[in-house]
């Protein structure tokens, strides 16, 4: 279970306090229900994203965590540019207290990420694609309740769409998922429920077709 | 459920390894210029000063009188410098919950010890085969001064870090700052030299305390400037180090929110 109360999001620039990106968002996500993220460039979504994860902090309110939720999977970052994959994937298993079995570990990483000798290149000679691969294989290669995607499969091809949806599908009975994406079919695939974001309010809809219905109209207007 | 101790144990582990790669693979040969130098520094400061020093220093090894202020001094700034710039180096890491601004800080701190030891091995290996003579006569005075030196170089990185991320332009002039201490730190001569009437304002660099005692520890002819006391270096780390982990825990909000 996620819990957002009253929460509030600004950014601190070299010139002060940014606009409000995030204002008086509340939801409950129940346990292993997938929520669709939707709402135009520059809602706040990636935000939002953020502040479930835990990566960044609210201005004001709360978000409470009850459960082992990811880091969100995508633009969000979390690789050494100068490392390679292997290093990076290394670590990451470490810090989450996989010394013993690292070695199976990375093996399903690599596996499931699929770039081949990349694996030991560094990071920085990546294209945006092998980078969602990773990121996507080094989150799947821990249990998490809960699945954090800022688009990670937007940048894919389509070998990795059917993999990502594969993995997914396996995904929705163990754990739930919190996806934002611009792609309708993605969204209407893998999410129950909704939520939309506009001009910093986020409004919740029990229907991820509802929630997308509601976008159009936001942007139709 | 893993207990906090042990994730913080696990992250300084894998957050050690992952720095000392980018560190030794940053460039070609990277291990060989670190090692390499304070080498290279203690060369060039004995052919630009080496006659002056001649005169100053006549009863001791000069190459060994350069190469423990290069050494001490080099410990505190380069620990200090180093870790300044720590939680801007690992922002991508701090994307998992479980790394805090302070673990990048700390670790960096160890690693700058080891290399440090490495570097220091090297080198009095080198003066030693030129024939010097490099064992000091009390060698726990020599390292307790160098671990004190360390010790200060994080008080102040820690200082600096959390100030770099909240203003920063702190951070630059923190940086500016540290680079003259290079110059009234006693390296490239012996501060027994300064006039006794500007000794006062000269001692309260507490880094001249720390490499004082290094060189009292190495050579039992060595005269130190006078009011040379490791209390006062040690009082400065206990007020450093509080002060820069007070601020840690004050901002660790402030260092993660974007």
């Amino acid at each position: 279970m996620i819990i957002a109360d009253q929460v509030y999001k600004r950014y601190r620039s070299n010139h002060g306090m940014g606009k409000w990106v995030l204002q008086d968002v509340s939801f409950t996500i129940p346990p292993k229900v997938n929520v669709g993220l939707v709402g135009r460039n520059g809602a706040g979504k990636s935000t939002l994203l953020r502040l479930i994860g835990g990566i960044d902090v609210p201005t004001r309110g709360l978000v409470e965590r009850r459960c082992r939720v990811s880091w969100p999977m995508g633009f969000g970052g979390g690789l050494a540019a100068s490392l390679t994959g292997r290093q990076n994937a290394k670590f990451v298993c470490r810090i989450h207290g996989h010394e013993e079995d690292l070695q199976d570990r990375l093996r399903y990483i690599e596996d499931f990420a699929e770039i081949g000798e990349a694996f030991d290149k560094p990071i920085k000679t990546y294209s945006s694609g092998m980078r969602s691969r990773l990121q996507f294989g080094l989150s799947l290669a821990f249990d998490f309740d809960v699945y954090i995607s800022d688009e990670i499969t937007s940048t894919g091809d389509a070998a990795f769409l059917k993999k990502a949806a594969v993995a997914f599908k396996s995904l929705t009975d163990r754990a739930g998922l919190i996806m934002a994406s611009h792609a309708d079919g993605t969204l209407k695939e893998f999410c129950k429920a909704g939520i939309l974001l506009h001009e910093g309010r986020a409004y919740w809809f029990d229907s991820i077709n509802d929630a997308l219905t509601e976008y159009r109209k936001s942007i139709d207007r | 459920m893993r207990t906090s101790s042990l994730i913080t144990w696990t992250v300084w582990k894998a957050l050690f390894l992952r720095e000392a790669v980018g560190r030794l693979s940053a460039g070609r040969a990277a291990w060989a210029w670190i090692l390499l130098e304070p080498v290279v520094q203690v060369i060039f400061l004995i052919v630009l000063f080496g006659f002056v020093l001649q005169r100053l220093v006549s009863n001791i090894d000069m190459g060994l009188f350069v190469a423990t202020g290069v050494l001490g001094f080099g410990l505190a700034r380069n620990t200090a410098m180093r870790i300044k710039d720590a939680i801007t180096a690992n922002d991508t890491l701090l994307t998992y919950r479980q790394v805090l601004a302070v673990d990048t800080v700390l670790v960096r701190a160890g690693l700058e010890a080891l290399l440090f030891l490495l570097s220091a091995l090297c080198l009095f290996t080198g003066l030693g085969l030129l024939g010097y003579q490099i064992f000091p006569h009390d060698f726990l005075q020599v390292m307790s001064a160098f671990v004190a030196l360390w010790l200060a170089g994080i008080g102040l990185g820690l200082i600096l870090s959390v100030a770099a991320q909240l203003i920063p332009e702190s951070g630059k002039v923190g940086g500016i700052l540290l680079g003259p201490l290079y110059f009234v730190s006693g390296i490239m001569y012996p501060p027994s030299v300064i006039p006794p009437a500007y000794q006062s304002w000269f001692l309260l660099n507490p880094f001249v305390h720390g490499i004082e005692t290094i060189r009292t520890g190495f050579f039992p002819q060595y005269h130190p400037i006078s009011g040379v006391s490791m209390g006062y270096l040690l009082g400065f780390v206990m007020f450093t180090v509080c002060l820069g982990l007070a601020l840690h825990v004050r901002f660790a909000t402030r260092l993660v929110a974007k």
